[in-house]
């Protein structure tokens, strides 16, 4: 006998990945062989690599986890639902690091590798993490005539008033990364947004390994094996990030973690962490990342926004903020501007141009996962907060924190 | 190596105005130079950056610590970091944005080079028109310039103009220092005309190696396939640095064609050499190497 486990609902290979939250799978009898019985009960359970991922299980969108499931699927070929979420605290380091089997007895009758990818603390990756990041980054940017360039006219001084411009902040950078993340795992799927945890000391981050090392004049030094050493935008070679702080030992001076997570239960008390410790964790750089216009050219960019987006994923885990129909989830009074109204659609991916919308929309739609729907072509602000699917599992993103649990 | 915040929130004394400790509507309170001491004032200062467009009065407050001489230059740059962090606020702080320029425009010519340093920077990022001016002539009459060459070059390229490739070139060819030439090798990677430099550079091994490796990255903008093409060559050159081979199989690895790596035997032996156990190459160049030679064997 021969099952067929898809994950994710697709058959696609593409689609072997998974988070915290649980991803939607089935299973499904694909040769009967000599089965007579109607109903067959499999076993389905998780067997991770070395320093793999670990996977849990559960049958239906809602009740406990656990780290094996039996199932009754019939030999017809008719599939059975179930649930597969990563366990949390064991994200995988490589892809492919747990394999989920099903055995009849003790029989193996199908499996399927998978990857729990999640995002984790740029300080902490792995060599192989940092590598396969930066050259997926490297590639994307393609000596600034790649999909970056997108990326970069994006984030500039005329679509300011879209992305800072009112309590959209966060959503509207949460769909941007997500954005540039899945435009990275086009290139390497295993490779997922890491973030910069800037209330600590990140000295792994600093290195000509990884982000590079600035000089005295903030001139980004990197290794010669470091394809980030090759890296261009709009004409300027390389990057310029002159840090205010001494990168080996210390970290800025700005909100805590704690301090961040204590600003209030309501959403429009939280976003004033938008100043600090968003606007100081830029600003404590001279260089590229300090002024709106020129921040997404370097590249630490985003693992400072992925922060960002961390510690308002962390808030809406503390204290329940997922359900845009709550108004405590948001910040909904009158006046804000279009574009930060929970209905609305968020530009550059909607595509408007002209009137109270910026003259151009570069980089297009927003970029489809093989793994999930959400938050389709053209997001809304209200579909930037239920990135789990925590109440509405059709909401999930695809993509997890290390540290934000999803129950 | 965790090293404790320099100034924790919880260990602040400044006083706290009335209202909500951190509610939208708080007010904006900076002790007076007579009422706290720096430490407290720059606490003070950049605990809330959006505080400070929340009235006239905030934001007057602080672009007069950021314009006068007499205040510490600790307090008046903390002011300049809270301004700058609030402009990614860009609603709140539309209305403040034009004396906000204003004001960088005059203390441009600080006396504090640390605080002219860091207000051109914001000023040459924002494409102004009166900093770049004042770069250029500062790189042709350096007896008044604001800032060294190497830091004018450095900031001269977020907005490249032709003025800025003439001066650089000629910085190139007469360097007041290294770091001057580097720079200004950075700043013409966006000239597409500097193209034949960069190659004679990146061959020339009696050239800096930094300066080599910025002409590879040039080249790689300028003109991919040629870059391409010396890298190979570079690789298969017993005599080459190592630290440039590097850099050669890092351009080939991450941007070279792939099929026709898999068919030259003579750079696949000469990447296998610099994987080899006797080879010079740092141990990440030979996993660079090794990761390499298996995408073809």
């Amino acid at each position: 006998m021969n099952v067929e486990l898809q994950i994710n609902n697709s058959a696609s290979a593409e689609a072997r990945f998974v988070t915290w939250a649980p991803s939607p799978c089935r299973i499904r009898v694909t040769n009967r062989a000599a089965v007579t019985t109607p109903i067959v009960n499999l076993h389905i359970q998780g067997i991770s690599a070395a320093s793999g991922g670990a996977v849990v299980f559960r049958k239906t969108t809602t009740g406990r986890f656990s780290s094996s499931l039996t199932l009754h699927v019939p030999i017809s070929g008719a599939s059975v639902p179930f649930f597969v979420g990563g366990r949390f605290g064991r994200p995988s380091v490589n892809e492919g690091d747990v394999t989920i089997e099903a055995r009849d007895g003790t029989t193996l009758v199908g499996s399927v590798p998978v990857m729990v990818r999640i995002r984790k603390n740029a300080n902490a990756l792995t060599p192989g993490e940092r590598d396969r990041f930066i050259s997926a980054f490297a590639q994307l940017n393609n000596r600034g005539a790649g999909r970056f360039q997108a990326f970069r006219d994006i984030h500039t001084d005329a679509g300011d008033l879209e992305a800072h411009g009112g309590p959209a902040f966060l959503p509207w950078h949460r769909t941007y990364l997500l954005g540039l993340e899945r435009e990275l795992q086009a290139i390497d799927p295993s490779v997922s947004l890491p973030y910069w945890r800037f209330d600590r000391a990140a000295p792994n981050i600093f290195t000509r390994e990884f982000l590079g090392e600035s000089d005295d004049l903030g001139t980004v030094q990197f290794s010669a094996t470091n394809p980030l050493q090759f890296w261009t935008t709009d004409g300027v070679q390389g990057i310029n990030r002159r840090p205010q702080f001494k990168t080996a030992d210390e970290h800025p001076d700005l909100s805590t973690e704690a301090e961040t997570l204590a600003l209030g239960r309501l959403y429009r008390l939280f976003r004033e962490m938008q100043g600090n410790p968003h606007g100081l964790a830029h600003t404590n750089f001279g260089g590229s990342i300090s002024s709106i216009d020129t921040a997404a050219k370097d590249p630490l960019f985003f693992l400072l926004h992925c922060n960002v987006d961390r510690l308002w994923a962390k808030w809406q885990r503390q204290v329940g903020r997922f359900d845009p129909a709550q108004k405590a989830s948001y910040d909904t009074r009158r006046g804000n501007r279009i574009g930060h109204r929970l209905p609305n659609t968020m530009w550059p991916w909607n595509g408007i141009t002209g009137g109270d919308r910026p003259p151009t929309a570069p980089g297009g739609p927003m970029a489809e996962s093989p793994c999930v729907a959400a938050p389709g072509l053209q997001p809304r602000v209200r579909d930037g907060l239920d990135y789990q699917g925590a109440i509405n599992p059709l909401s999930r993103m695809g993509f997890d924190y290390d540290d934000v649990r999803f129950d | 190596m965790t090293k404790k915040p320099k100034a924790t929130k919880s260990s602040k004394s400044v006083p706290k105005a009335k209202g909500p400790a951190r509610g939208p509507l708080r007010q904006f309170s900076i002790p007076k130079s007579e009422q706290g001491t720096v430490k407290q004032r720059v606490a003070a200062l950049t605990e809330a950056p959006l505080d400070l467009c929340k009235s006239d009065k905030n934001l007057q407050v602080a672009l007069k610590i950021l314009r006068s001489k007499d205040e510490p230059v600790k307090v008046r740059l903390a002011a300049l970091q809270s301004l700058q962090a609030a402009t990614f606020s860009v609603v709140e702080f539309a209305s403040c944005r034009t004396d906000y320029l204003a004001t960088l425009r005059e203390i441009a010519e600080d006396p504090d080079p640390e605080l002219r340093q860091r207000v051109l920077g914001i000023l040459a990022r924002d494409k102004d028109r009166f900093a770049q001016k004042k770069l250029l002539e500062g790189l042709q009459n350096p007896q008044q310039a604001l800032l060294p060459p190497e830091k004018a070059l450095q900031l001269l390229s977020y907005d490249v103009h032709s003025e800025a490739y003439s001066a650089a070139r000629e910085i190139v060819s007469k360097p007041p220092n290294p770091i001057a030439k580097r720079e200004a090798l950075r700043l013409l990677a966006a000239d597409a005309s500097a193209a034949p430099m960069f190659e004679k550079i990146l061959r020339d091994k009696s050239e800096l190696r930094e300066n080599r490796q910025i002409s590879a990255s040039a080249l790689q903008a300028l003109n991919p396939e040629k870059l391409q093409e010396h890298a190979r060559e570079m690789l298969l050159d017993k005599s080459e640095y190592v630290d440039i081979q590097a850099t050669s199989l890092t351009a080939l690895s991450q941007f070279g064609d792939q099929e026709a790596a898999a068919k030259d035997e003579a750079l696949l032996k000469s990447v296998d050499r610099l994987s080899s156990k006797s080879s010079k190459a740092s141990t990440k160049t030979k996993q660079s190497a090794r990761r390499f030679l298996s995408k073809y064997k």
